[in-house]
């Protein structure tokens, strides 16, 4: 199957003679700058890719992959002093690093590269991937999306069974949903475990405790926090009380003892680990990475780890999935734009994005509904999980993050100011009215420089 | 109570209460390398397990790492290999110039010398992160990014000016008139330097060689912004990629980890005499 799927992607690549670079400049080698895959088969694809490219179009790829969070700060570093490379890949450039850019005019509009396959783009990546530029005065498309990701809920199965309760017994809306979790803790200490209910991030740092406050917050109807036309809406009412709601709703069972001591400290991968160490029997996740890891062992990830989308809200519909899109990017300054062009422009032919994401295992998911259309990989009613992660962030109505609507929110998550108000309520004994009140203070004055005519 | 048994009993308690302390001292300091290694003998699925000893153990992570058998260590001895060529590169300019530099300034007697030895503290007080963009840039503009040269030099920048200072502080303590009595023997200054002043520097020299050579060795922050290509990073950069990913193999990272430390163990423990005696002598003699 692996092996199929890059055969495709090469073949996929080498057909595309008709995107080959026709500038005197394209001769020149495209430096590409890409994450770090999470298995060797994913990084694999990359390079049979740029290597088939390279073979189609006689012109050299410099490759360099390197680990997620160290390609955004060598990206700054680069972007500071103008030494930059012509094409970067990067999981969170959405968050920490876009934004801004294209604020501040340092990126490549790639409207053409867009333009070649908008058609097959889902609505929400294409959203994810338009930002507006100050220094042109206008929205454009600064990014091409590559895969997308949404908040899940990994659960144990055998942990609820031990409570006494099925699948079937877990409610499908948000309170009941969460509210479940702490009787299961209830019974289990009953018999002597000691296992929390919940596995809920709550650090002010990296990014799960974010996407889990902001899924709340949708979820209590704060998805109007900030407008598409960029203006900060956090005085609503209906939106000061979805923030006030969803910081008490995490914060409340973590004074109660439902919630691990140290989820305050947790990095992204510690909820991962807490529930491999059966510590915590659900935990809210960006990605299907928990089952994911646990593909090897066809018990647990077929009969014991459950996938879920998120719960309907209180009122039984259901709440927007909020979509991390992961995309491609060309920084202002790099020598070989006409080159990095033409290879995203080959990369992100259907065939060839879709071999490249199957190797991530379904940890992401394609922007590209065609792939989910045509490929039974995504839709296997075998597998467990997939298919949920699809439905949750394809199918399901679906939103961008805020920052595409205005870049001040991207420092909003850069300083985890929801966390932070999350630690006032839990370390500090402020109300949630105080924490959320405190919070939107500091959102207004970031905004302020932020104002988009 | 009379006062020999009080003063017994005294004793007796502080014994007691230091040895309770130096207890809880080295459980505290032992208990991290402890872990690293009970990780590095365990299996990646009993890594998170709660149990004090390796429930069952072997050398798996270690063989792995040997043989570089695990994607993310496939090129796990070349970057040993860069570490190692970095480091002694550096210790090596490090001694060159900083014993070339205390040399002039205390032997040769030239007027002004202390500026040179106040400018070059002056650059230790800026802390190395503050640099990165700046040296970024420079490094950039030379070509020479991608390039182990490149964190050579900002490596030799940041240990030179310490350099300096000890060895200054050093040679104070080596009596001048050696010098004169060589001199009125027709020795040259480079003779001077070569076969007095550098024999009679021998402990601060190994303090001073150690000392860049560990700062260079376990640098991360430059290594990783000037180097890319896996055939050119260092290990602490190769091992930052296992972090990538929520699926880590913490076994393989500690044995790696764990291997990666030996070399500055044995440099450390072969000369630790000669260490303690060169970073003291020179704190103490001005």
């Amino acid at each position: 199957m692996t092996k199929l799927s890059r055969r495709h992607a090469i073949a996929g690549m080498g057909a595309l003679t008709a995107l080959k670079p026709r500038s005197s400049k394209a001769a020149e080698p495209v430096t590409v700058w890409w994450t770090q895959g999470f298995y060797e088969a994913e990084n694999k694809a990359v390079i049979d890719a740029m290597a088939a490219w390279e073979k189609t179009t006689g012109t050299k790829v410099n490759l360099t992959i390197m680990n997620g969070p160290d390609l955004i700060s060598k990206m700054i570093a680069a972007m500071q002093v103008g030494d930059v490379p012509d094409l970067v890949h990067s999981v969170t450039a959405d968050r920490f690093l876009v934004p801004r850019a294209a604020w501040d005019d340092k990126l490549v509009d790639v409207s053409d590269v867009i333009d070649t396959q908008k058609h097959e783009f889902h609505q929400t990546a294409l959203d994810s991937s338009r930002y507006y530029n100050l220094v042109q005065k206008k929205h454009s498309y600064y990014t091409v999306p590559i895969k997308c990701s949404t908040l899940m809920e990994q659960v144990w199965r055998p942990l609820i069974e031990d409570a006494g309760f099925s699948d079937k017994d877990i409610p499908t809306t948000q309170d009941a949903y969460y509210d479940f979790f702490q009787v299961v803790q209830d019974k289990l200490r009953g018999q002597g475990k000691r296992i929390y209910g919940l596995g809920y991030s709550m650090a002010t740092k990296e990014a799960d405790s974010g996407n889990l406050f902001h899924a709340f917050l949708v979820a209590y109807g704060g998805a109007g926090i900030v407008l598409p036309s960029g203006k900060l809406n956090i005085d609503d009412p209906a939106v000061r009380k979805a923030a006030t709601t969803a910081l008490d709703r995490l914060t409340g069972p973590y004074k109660k003892g439902y919630v691990p001591p140290g989820a305050i400290n947790w990095g992204d991968v510690d909820n991962n680990n807490a529930f491999f160490a059966k510590q915590i029997v659900m935990t809210p996740n960006a990605t299907i990475s928990i089952a994911v890891a646990q593909m090897e062992k066809p018990e647990q990830y077929y009969k014991q780890v459950i996938t879920q989308g998120m719960p309907n809200g209180n009122d039984g519909k259901p709440v927007l999935s909020v979509v991390s899109v992961s995309p491609c990017l060309i920084p202002k300054g790099a020598k070989n734009i006409d080159g990095a062009k033409a290879l995203l422009k080959a990369f992100i032919q259907p065939d060839s994005l879709n071999s490249y994401l199957k190797e991530t295992r379904g940890r992401y998911l394609p922007v590209m509904m065609t792939s989910i259309k045509n490929d039974p990989y995504w839709q296997d009613p075998t597998d467990p999980h997939r298919p949920v992660a699809v439905e949750a962030g394809l199918i399901r109505p679906s939103m961008p993050w805020w920052m595409t609507y205005n870049p001040a929110y991207s420092a909003v998550l850069s300083e985890q100011i929801w966390s932070q108000a999350e630690a006032n309520i839990t370390q500090k004994n402020m109300t949630p009215e105080q924490a959320t009140e405190e919070a939107a203070g500091r959102i207004k004055s970031i905004f302020e420089r932020f104002q988009i005519a | 109570m009379s006062g020999g048994s009080q003063a017994r009993f005294d004793r007796r308690l502080a014994t007691t209460g230091v040895a309770m302390l130096s207890v809880v001292l080295i459980i505290w300091t032992m208990l991290p390398l402890y872990n690293m290694v009970r990780v590095s003998l365990q299996g990646k699925d009993d890594v998170f397990s709660s149990s004090v000893f390796p429930t069952s153990w072997s050398l798996h992570s270690f063989t792995t790492v040997l043989h570089e058998s695990y994607w993310l260590l496939a090129n796990f001895w070349r970057q040993m290999g860069t570490s190692l060529y970095i480091g002694v590169i550096v210790a090596l300019l490090t001694l060159a110039i900083g014993t070339l530099t205390s040399f002039t300034i205390t032997r040769m007697r030239i007027k002004q010398a202390w500026m040179l030895t106040n400018a070059a503290l002056l650059t230790y007080m800026i802390p190395m992160s503050f640099l990165a963009i700046p040296f970024y840039s420079i490094m950039g503009k030379y070509g020479l990014t991608n390039n182990p040269l490149a964190v050579i030099a900002v490596e030799v920048t940041f240990t030179t000016p310490y350099a300096i200072f000890i060895f200054k502080q050093y040679s104070a303590s080596i009596p001048y008139e050696l010098d004169e009595a060589a001199r009125i023997d027709g020795a040259s200054p480079p003779q001077i330097f070569f076969r007095i002043y550098l024999p009679l520097m021998a402990p601060a020299l190994v303090a001073i060689g150690t000392y860049a050579l560990l700062l260079s060795w376990n640098e991360y922050l430059y290594a990783f912004l000037l180097l890319s290509s896996d055939n050119n990073i260092t290990v602490p950069v190769g091992l930052g990629k296992f972090l990538n990913s929520d699926e880590a193999p913490w076994n393989y990272l500690m044995a790696a980890a764990i291997i990666y430390a030996l070399p500055p163990m044995a440099i450390y423990y072969a000369f630790r005499r000669k260490m303690s005696s060169g970073l003291t002598m020179g704190g103490v003699k001005g």
